[in-house]
């Protein structure tokens, strides 16, 4: 049985009474401590400054995030405790609601009205089954995969009746360990018996990650025919035919997604980059429209769906669209306008939105504006401090050059050249627009020069992949792929044997020389763990 | 156009049922608030009864709403439909236990037989939508006991048994075929078993349908309701 005594519970719901009526509930099951909040933005300050054991949220608040949002937001940053039994309170559990929850699920749905009795039963039951399988949680987290399967095979046995979940944690560990050969066994067992979503998405996804993409497609092919409301399903299924290159498809597909469940700002995005490129104009406005509302109360919110709304604005207006050219220019202006003010501090960020404002000027013929924001791009250019990411480089790069400021243009697509050689995508846009064909030829060799270092790294062969990555740093000193590379393999080469500090202080210098890596930035990890490590043996030293 | 005042339509309706079911829950809510400041000892036997005819009323037409939103979605092809995984002896408690402050008021005893580990493989929501009804009828026409049980085999059989007075003949041969099942004497309007037949039929598992099945004389003498789902 549960002990309630102890327990922080907080209540999300912003209709006052039914709050009063679930706090005189909780009260009968014996919980003393229960904060009421009315809304998800007062929700997430009363995680801030409060650690609690139990949440009951209603999924609809008014004007402000509903409760999926909510959620999101306090599991992504870290706000509540891991074995926090998280209620979501409905009217109705619709599609959209159920479907939008994909990477965060709370551990039960309560439809409305319900009694003390029901919910009581409710957080028993998900308390109990949270703290059976937290041994699991915990060695996943610890990324002891090999741990937690052990655990998901000895949990299932002493508790048959939570036996599907330890299976659907397994098979993610399996695949998060590789151990491929013993997740088809388990995906065999289960389809054997019966098909389920989990297990056909665990079977795609091996596929997908072995670069069996044929089979990845039929296998979410089969997901998505039986189990339609399974959307992430279409999520993947869409993400396997852009990559086999049919976009007209994979944006068919991603469509069928975003009618039933059409708040995932994340799918919106991926729909309007696909109906880009598919040069589908009013499916990317729409698409970014509503990335853009949707990802109004959200934390998540980015610059990107903004710039890519007013691009996608411009090109209605250029395409002589039956929509009224008036409205879509006030539009695409509020729209700098929260860019500029949500976005101040980040100066990559503004150059982008300066460029872009000058594009649209230049579309609606508005030569003053065109000009100042150009003005303003090269100003802040300056400034700049992070790396700009590869799209967003090729971007404004392409921009540039079409409003005539080539050598701008020129300078943003060496540093992007120079910092994603390794990127053949963007090798290949940044070809079409630059006129230096030595920058392309410097990136292809320092390529290679990386390839045969990383190729001999692997072979243990450290000083010899030294030796390439200093040839390949000599090219693009800058790149921070590079640099994180020839630092770890003089980390390496000092750990296996010679120990010869020279290489701890060479290291050291060249993690240092990278000021530019934004903390958000996918490298950023290994940046840091190889920071930590050097200092680690620095110290050791002394 | 008319996808738009379609979609209209739904938020309107979206947004009615949200506030109709708040409400109701409001009510609710509100006389179990009342009837707590009362002594117990003091509340009449009359009291008690109009408490649970209260409970009980608002209870149907929150139920009546769900099902009629669930139809309206149907129609649609909006209906979400999210089979999973789900452990029987849990689900059946839970629609028990809706029913508790009703079964307490009218002192019925409701067992509930069913193994621990049985799991199957059903939209819960949409389940749970059929048995509130199905339960909140063998309530209301049973005299002393219901039981709930669950069988597995081959296919699922959850089974709703009373010791009431049992289906009429007619109701039993008809079972969901709504034309036929609207009868304004007795108040029945036929949604309720044919929700449960469209709700089971959605159930499908390779050649297999669900579906429902009506009798009389069950286990405790009186009618008896059956959900297979294979």
């Amino acid at each position: 049985m549960v002990n309630y005594s102890e327990k922080q519970a907080l209540i999300i719901e912003d209709f006052a009474e039914f709050a009063r009526a679930v706090g005189t509930m909780l009260r009968s099951m014996g919980i003393n401590y229960a904060d009421t909040v009315t809304s998800g933005e007062a929700a997430i300050q009363a995680c801030r400054e409060k650690k609690y054991d139990i949440i009951l949220s209603d999924y609809n608040l008014g004007e402000s995030k509903d409760g999926q949002q909510v959620l999101e937001e306090l599991s992504a940053f870290n706000l509540i405790k891991s074995d926090c039994t998280f209620i979501m309170i409905t009217a109705e559990k619709t599609a959209a609601m159920v479907m939008a929850a994909l990477e965060f699920q709370p551990d039960a749905y309560l439809t409305k009205p319900f009694n003390s009795q029901l919910l009581k039963s409710r957080l028993d039951k998900s308390i109990t089954k949270k703290r059976i399988l937290s041994p699991i949680q915990r060695a996943i987290k610890k990324k002891h995969y090999e741990k937690a399967t052990q655990l998901c095979d000895s949990l299932s046995e002493e508790h048959p009746k939570f036996k599907t979940d330890c299976q659907k944690l397994k098979l993610n560990c399996l695949r998060e360990s590789k151990q491929f050969n013993q997740a088809f066994e388990l995906i065999e067992e289960i389809l054997n018996r019966r098909a389920t979503p989990w297990a056909l998405a665990g079977l795609g996804k091996i596929y997908f990650e072995s670069g069996e993409l044929e089979k990845a497609k039929n296998t979410f092919l089969q997901m998505t025919r039986e189990f339609p409301m399974a959307l992430d399903g279409f999520d993947m299924l869409a993400k396997v035919l852009h990559m086999l290159d049919q976009p007209i498809e994979a944006q068919k597909t991603l469509q069928k997604a975003i009618e039933k469940s059409p708040k995932l700002v994340k799918r919106q995005k991926f729909l309007g980059q696909l109906a880009e490129e598919n040069d589908d104009i009013e499916a990317m406005t729409k698409a970014y429209r509503q990335a853009v509302k949707y990802g109004k109360n959200s934390a998540f919110l980015e610059a990107d769906e903004y710039v890519k709304l007013t691009k996608s604005l411009g090109k209605t207006i250029l395409n002589n669209s039956k929509e009224d050219r008036a409205k879509l220019i006030v539009e695409a202006e509020l729209l700098f306008e929260q860019l500029e003010k949500n976005f101040k501090d980040e100066t990559s960020i503004q150059f982008r939105g300066e460029v872009a404002h000058a594009d649209f000027s230049d579309i609606i013929k508005d030569k003053n504006n065109k000009e100042r924001h150009l003005v303003n791009a090269q100003k802040i250019y300056e400034r700049i401090e992070e790396h700009l990411g590869p799209d967003e480089s090729i971007e404004i790069a392409e921009t540039l050059k079409s409003l005539g400021l080539n050598e701008l243009s020129e300078s943003v697509i060496e540093e992007a050249v120079e910092q994603y050689f390794d990127n053949p995508d963007l090798v290949r846009r940044a070809t079409a627009i630059t006129n230096n064909k030595h920058l392309i030829l410097n990136a292809k060799k320092a390529n290679r020069l990386n390839t045969e270092a990383v190729q001999l790294f692997k072979q243990n062969n450290f000083a010899g992949s030294i030796n390439y990555f200093e040839r390949a740093a000599e090219i693009a000193p800058n790149n921070v792929n590079i640099c994180l590379n020839h630092a770890q393999a003089l980390l390496k080469q000092y750990q296996s044997g010679e120990r010869d500090p020279e290489h701890l202080y060479r290291s050291e210098a060249i993690l240092n020389e990278i000021t530019r890596l934004p903390v958000t930035d996918p490298r950023y990890t290994r940046f840091s763990e190889l920071n930590r490590l050097n200092q680690l043996i620095l110290q050791k030293l002394e | 156009m008319k996808d738009n005042s379609e979609s209209i339509f739904n938020m309107v309706l979206a947004s009615t049922m949200h506030d109709m079911k708040n409400s109701l829950s409001m009510l609710g809510e509100s006389l179990n608030l009342i009837l707590s400041q009362v002594d117990p000892e003091l509340l009449d036997e009359k009291t008690k009864d109009y408490h649970g005819v209260v409970q009980y009323e608002s209870a149907r037409v929150n139920n009546s709403l769900m099902q009629l939103l669930a139809l309206y979605k149907f129609e649609n092809e909006q209906l979400p439909f999210n089979p999973s995984y789900h452990n029987l002896s849990d689900f059946l408690e839970e629609q028990k236990l809706r029913h508790i402050p009703l079964l307490d008021a009218k002192s019925i005893d409701c067992e509930i037989d069913v193994d621990e580990e049985i799991e199957g493989i059903f939209d819960e929501c949409l389940l749970s939508t059929v048995l509130e009804n199905v339960i909140g009828n063998a309530i209301r026409y049973t005299k002393s006991a219901i039981k709930i049980s669950c069988s597995q085999q081959q296919n699922t059989v959850i089974e709703i048994a009373d010791d009431g007075p049992g289906y009429p003949e007619q109701m039993i041969v008809l079972a969901g075929d709504y034309m036929h099942g609207i009868n304004q004497s007795t108040g029945s309007t036929g949604l309720g078993l044919f929700f449960a037949k469209k709700i089971a039929s959605l159930h499908k598992h390779k050649e297999q349908i669900g579906c429902i099945r009506l009798s009389n004389g069950g286990e405790l003498g009186g009618g008896r309701f059956e959900l297979i789902i294979p």
